[in-house]
């Protein structure tokens, strides 16, 4: 049984900074639920109000321009944010991270934006669009503001949102012309499962000979990663194998994985070294 | 806690149902309508056995507030059946040996009839997606697999 | 032989309420007044409880009753009598129930739960069995002593041990001084969940009278039954059970579960009626499980690799209570060898207690167990020698004559486990040299041979009811429950043979009562498609001979002239002479109006023939109705840089007799080969140092969904009859379950060089192993 709260459904936006100012941390905001409701039910937070998000249209606009990328509205679920073209031919690396999040059926409620509030550690979601630096646009009464994903997360369940803020979109750039990108997600089973690694990557051409490389990680920080310091070493023009050898002693130092019931220390981070090598060399060759 | 009159279509009925806003939808279904083909076996999104179509879309019903079905079209299994006939994926599961316990048997239907509708031919792969949020412990899915596919051949 | 319905993949006689949803579980029953139950889990392993206040519970609105381990406080148990109601004076696991309640409304009862105080003094726990063992474990039963126990089992006092099980056949010693080589390894499994879908759920009823009335999803209502009778102090006569449909057992709902407690709270609550029902955490934490298991096997062979001395020690960690624990011990003793014939043999198979919530019966009994250490024994034996792993097996298999270790001489009609392991190395291609590698990825085949026989008492009995409708239908009512497994469905077409009636005529009787249903003693074993197969036969026969009687004397023709065929009866070569079977229903009626005869209701039972207790010192006697023979070879792939294992084909070769019905013996094959491959590969409790469960939900306890299917599953069922058994069949449901795991070892071992010990076989855990036994394999390709 979940425990007791108000639900209410806002039609507008300035109705929602209300109720937010108002109640504060005694509010949950309900976009798919898929983490809210399980998350209620275990008495991780009793709130006094559950205020869902799915009754103002503008949040569930979906749309996509070559100059200011993808826009995807709070509101949108997982599956329609895959069925949509822009999405599969200008960000496969977001495909393929969200096409591992849970089910079918989750994705049929489950929305970005609650995987990233959501903020878990093990988001698959947050490797791809922090490699895509993607921005996230927040309103409250006091106005709006875009934070970059990669300054979205605080900590382990923890986003940067001060009270009365609320998510309306998250908008993902276009990314450089002739990038590839992907997500590789180590896992318990072939079946769904929630990522024991997650590595998200995009190697985009600068010049003839170097390539510049963005990587990004879930499940081995209190949140999810970019590997800033080790990027760097892509700038350099070497083999591959080198660069990596190289890069992987940095990515080691950004990262600090933990052992919990889904995987031990060691071994995620031997993952952490393999899944980045083959996805570094799946995205590298190409050109 | 608030309270909430809703107004939704179950399996082409219209009904108007008070609820309390800390009741989910799977709930409702069993307790206030009287529905128990969709199961109450983990709620907590993981094993699908709450299965439920909403406007055609198959999602787990454990995981949304009753209110928020308010104006919706909610399919159960009990509305898969015409008069006492079979659905070809109904008809497919029973000659293919696809249940055997019956608990998962609503959800797997479900998740069946809701792929078949949106993707008529589709890959075994496909069938396997559709169904992946379903747990079965009873037939190792390879019967379930082969109906869904049998069903859809027979359609088209 | 061309049988009309026998062999024949009929679908289910059930499947239109299951396929529609019109099921009804006994989660969707409602019993008018009924209150709903839920229990308090103790958040400690090991701790006398000092005080419990159910004050706060009591005045919560809508409770009408809470109560504690003070209510009940008589043990009560399947096989040894250690186990109350609810914990009283000391609590064993953490998760087990301290207190309980019954409420207007499941809120209700969910929020006064959390106002029960219970104040503990935590005591040191035991969690390992090894460690259970050793003088100076803490122990949890301080009065095993005092526990009343079947004969058949004897726990030893001052220790955590619920029983020892012994085989000693030959002479171990001189056969180890004559072996050529000797191996000695230890394997282990963890406790495992059963995983069925459906939650436990009970409704009880308890009336002023002490009369109860019991819905539940249990397999063995007559067992419920007999444990209710005396725990209560009832005569059998006073209690009703109940069993509708059922969402899944594989033993988890074999023996009796939660229904005293909700007897107790519906006595409690003024004799209305209580209904609890698990969540599925609770099903992790509080239901009973799987044993966990732990091995020591040292075996001896010769130069071609024949077995000539073993020595086996096998411990079985039962968690709190011993519960079927017992008899897992012994049946995983009296098999112990495997499906081969050992000469010599010194076999100690214990079952111990330990601070881990309970196990129960699980698909298997105790077999998928000692199978994983046995088979890995036989490859690991085959590997030292230098003998292929289906060489070693065949050279070793039990045959027609050979002796078991109890000393059974297998009968010509045993089964034929050298068939079944050549079918499944057939067909997974074993020898073949098509081993790819491909991304790094590893290929290899494993196989291994399975046997069991039903773990039951020497005079387990069931019967069945065929009972004749006006219309010349029948309804045939039987005591083994459908959990899924389908056996009503292939006793229907037994019966639909026998007596030459149309299938569509035969109703079986979809609920169990026990004061209506004939009995049977439990659904487990793999015994009741033969048993109640037999039973059925008998009955049928039975109901022919009263229909023949009457047909004697309305045709005025000998009784032995008359031929039952198709609904009609009639001397023989005179079809057009005849009767139809529909005016004999009700007796029968002669054109004046004179009725002869009755209502035909014909009755069968059947024990089994021949079967013995076993020795006490030896294990020495008759314990086996049949045995059903088997071997799994799995094909698969491994990524030694993740430790990743994809099984992509399975080969099964049963020798099962005879398939009654084929449709339904290949759901079992796959259904119990993924649960095998699901509790090999990703299955086990994790708890923490204090022994609380990590991982009480299918988040975080993963098993099989539908992309773990291996690609292809080939299976060969091979029908060498069983003399004895209904058209031939022996049994199937818990068979399709053994050897997976050590199959996928196999495999392991073949691709990588590298010896898996314990179970479940994580992409971790194989990682971990490969780096510690073939470093080589990780060091990176320039």
């Amino acid at each position: 049984m979940l425990p007791k709260f108000d639900y209410i459904a806002p039609k507008t936006i300035e109705e929602t900074f209300e109720l937010l100012d108002k109640h504060g941390q005694d509010a949950r905001l309900l976009a798919g639920g898929t983490d809210l409701i399980v998350s209620l039910r275990a008495r991780e937070r009793i709130p006094k109000a559950v205020i869902d998000i799915k009754a103002m249209k503008e949040l569930h606009d979906l749309s996509f321009d070559e100059k200011r990328g993808l826009s995807i509205g709070a509101a949108v679920t997982l599956n329609r944010l895959l069925h949509y073209d822009a999405t599969s031919k200008h960000f496969p690396v977001l495909c393929e991270a969200v096409s591992t999040i849970g089910d079918y059926e989750i994705r049929n409620r489950a929305t970005l934006t609650g995987n990233i509030c959501n903020a878990s550690p093990a988001a698959d979601s947050a490797p791809a669009l922090l490699v895509l630096e993607a921005a996230v646009n927040v309103a409250s009464r006091k106005g709006r503001r875009s934070i970059p994903v990669r300054e979205f997360f605080a900590g382990v369940k923890k986003t940067v949102l001060a009270r009365g803020e609320m998510v309306t979109s998250i908008n993902v750039p276009t990314p450089p012309k002739g990038s590839r990108g992907g997500y590789l997600k180590a896992r318990r089973t072939v079946g769904e499962d929630l990522a024991v690694v997650g590595v998200g990557g995009l190697v985009t051409p600068s010049s003839k000979s170097s390539k510049t490389v963005r990587l990004a990680y879930a499940s081995v920080a209190p949140t999810p990663v970019r590997a800033l310091e080790a990027e760097k070493i892509f700038e350099r023009d070497k083999p591959l194998d080198e660069l990596l050898d190289q890069a992987m002693p940095i990515v080691s130092k950004t990262i600090s994985p933990i052992t919990d019931v889904r995987g031990g220390k060691e071994y995620r981070t031997n993952l952490v070294e393999v899944l980045t090598r083959r996805l570094l060399q799946r995205l590298w060759e190409a050109n | 806690m608030s309270k909430h009159t809703i107004h939704l279509t179950v399996n082409g009925i219209d009904r108007t149902v008070e609820v309390e806003s800390n009741k989910t939808l799977l709930w409702v279904l069993r307790y206030n309508l009287a529905l128990t083909g969709p199961k109450a076996a983990c709620e907590r999104g993981d094993c699908g056995l709450c299965t439920i179509l909403m406007d055609d879309n198959p999602v787990k019903s454990c995981l949304i507030l009753a209110v928020e079905a308010d104006g919706h079209k909610i399919t159960t299994i009990e509305g898969i059946a015409k008069d006492g006939v079979l659905s070809p994926v109904q008809r497919k599961f029973v000659e293919h040996g696809a249940l055997q316990c019956g608990f998962c048997t609503p959800a797997a239907v479900l998740a069946a009839e809701a792929l078949l509708k949106r993707n008529p031919s589709p890959t075994r792969e496909e069938v396997v997606e559709a169904i992946e949020g379903v747990l079965c412990r009873c037939t190792g899915y390879r019967q379930i697999v082969d109906a869904i596919l049998d069903a859809a051949r027979m359609k088209t | 032989m061309g049988y009309k319905y026998v062999g024949k993949g009929v679908p289910r006689v059930d499947a239109f309420e299951k396929i529609t949803g019109m099921a009804k579980f006994v989660a969707d029953m409602e019993v008018f007044a009924m209150l709903y139950g839920k229990f308090l889990r103790s958040p400690h392993a090991h701790a006398r409880i000092l005080s419990i206040d159910t004050k706060r519970a009591e005045k919560h609105p809508g409770v009408v009753a809470a109560i504690t381990g003070q209510a009940f406080p008589y043990r009560m148990g399947l096989y040894v009598r250690d186990k109350m109601v609810l914990a009283k004076d000391k609590v064993r696991w953490a998760g087990e129930p301290v207190a309980a309640v019954a409420a207007e409304s499941e809120e209700s009862a969910e929020e006064a739960i959390e106002l029960i105080d219970v104040k503990y003094e935590p005591l040191a726990p035991v969690f390992d069995v090894n460690e259970a063992l050793k003088p100076g474990a803490p122990l949890l039963h301080e009065d095993l002593a005092q526990y009343e126990h079947s004969p058949v089992f004897t726990p030893v006092p001052g220790t955590n041990i619920a029983n020892i099980f012994k085989i000693r056949k030959g002479d171990v010693e001189d056969g180890f001084k004559r072996a050529r080589t000797i191996v000695e390894n230890e394997f282990s499994m963890p406790q495992v969940s059963h995983g069925a879908m459906e939650p436990r759920a009970c409704i009880a009823q308890y009336f002023q009278d002490g009369s109860t009335e019991v819905w539940t999803c249990a397999q063995s209502p007559f067992a419920v039954r007999y444990i209710l009778s005396h725990a209560l102090g009832m005569p059998l006569q006073k209690i009703n059970v109940h069993v509708p449909h059922v969402g899944g057992g594989f033993g988890g709902k074999a023996g009796i579960n939660f229904e005293p407690l909700a007897v107790l709270l519906s006595k409690f609550s003024g004799g209305r009626p209580v209904k609890l029902l698990l969540t599925r955490e609770e099903e992790f934490t509080t239901a009973p499980l799987r044993q966990g298991f732990y091995a020591s096997i040292k075996t001896g062979v010769d130069g071609d690799g024949k077995i000539i001395a073993e020595q086996m020690r096998y411990i079985y960690d039962a968690g709190a209570y011993a519960d079927y624990g017992v008899n897992i011990g012994r049946a995983a003793g009296y098999s112990c060898t495997g499906p081969y014939e050992v000469p010599n043999i010194h076999c100690d198979s214990i079952t111990a207690y330990t601070n881990h919530p309970y196990g129960t019966a699980y698909r298997g009994f105790g077999h998928l167990e000692f199978l994983w250490a046995i088979e890995r024994q036989m490859d690991m034996v085959a590997h030292k020698i230098g003998v292929d792993p289906v060489e070693i097996r065949l050279r070793n298999a039990l045959r027609p004559g050979s002796i078991t270790a109890t000393g059974e001489k297998l009968r010509e009609d045993a089964g034929r486990v050298d068939q079944c392991i050549k079918a499944a190395a057939e067909s997974i291609g074993w020898g073949k040299k098509e081993k790819q590698t491909c991304d790094g990825r590893l290929q290899g085949i494993g196989i291994a041979a399975l046997w069991k026989a039903p773990a039951m008492p020497p005079n387990a009995a069931s019967s069945a009811i065929i009972k004749f409708n006006e219309d010349g239908s029948a309804n045939l009512s039987v005591g083994v429950t459908e959990i899924g497994q389908g056996t009503t469905t292939s006793l229907a077409q037994i019966a639909a043979e026998e007596l030459s009636m149309s299938f569509e005529k035969i109703r079986v009787v979809p609920v169990r009562i026990t004061d209506l249903t004939p009995y049977s003693w439990q659904t487990v074993a793999s015994r009741n498609l033969f048993m109640e197969g037999r039973a059925v036969i008998a009955a049928a026969r039975d109901a022919k001979e009263q229909i023949l009687d009457m047909g004697a004397q309305a045709l005025r023709v000998p009784k032995a002239d008359l031929v039952l065929e198709n609904e009609m009866v009639f001397p023989k070569g005179q079809p057009d002479k005849g009767i139809p079977l529909q005016q004999f229903a009700m007796g029968y009626t002669y054109p004046n109006g004179t009725a002869i005869g009755g209502p035909v209701i014909g009755r069968g039972g059947y024990v089994p023939r021949g079967l013995t207790y076993l020795d006490p010192e030896t294990g020495q006697g008759f314990p086996a109705l049949k045995w059903t023979f088997g071997a799994q070879a799995v094909k698969i792939e491994v990524d030694p840089e993740t430790g990743e294992v994809k099984v992509l084909k399975v080969a099964s070769a049963f020798d099962i007799g005879k398939a009654i019905n084929p449709l339904l013996v290949r759901g079992q094959v796959y259904g119990g080969m993924l649960q095998s491959l699901s509790i090999g590969l990703m299955e086990g409790y994790v708890y923490n140092q204090a022994g609380v469960m990590l991982n009480s939900n299918f988040t975080d306890y993963k098993i099989a969904r539908a992309s773990d299917v291996p690609d292809e599953h080939v299976v060969t069922l091979i029908e060498n009859p069983q003399s004895d058994g209904p058209y031939g069949a022996r049994g199937i449901g818990e068979l399709t379950m053994l050897s997976i795991p050590p199959a996928i070892a196999g495999a392991i071992f073949d691709a990588t060089g590298v010896q898996m010990f314990k179970l479940p076989m994580t992409p971790e855990s194989i990682w971990t192993t490969i780096k510690q036994q073939k470093p080589e394999l990780l060091a990176r390709k320039r």
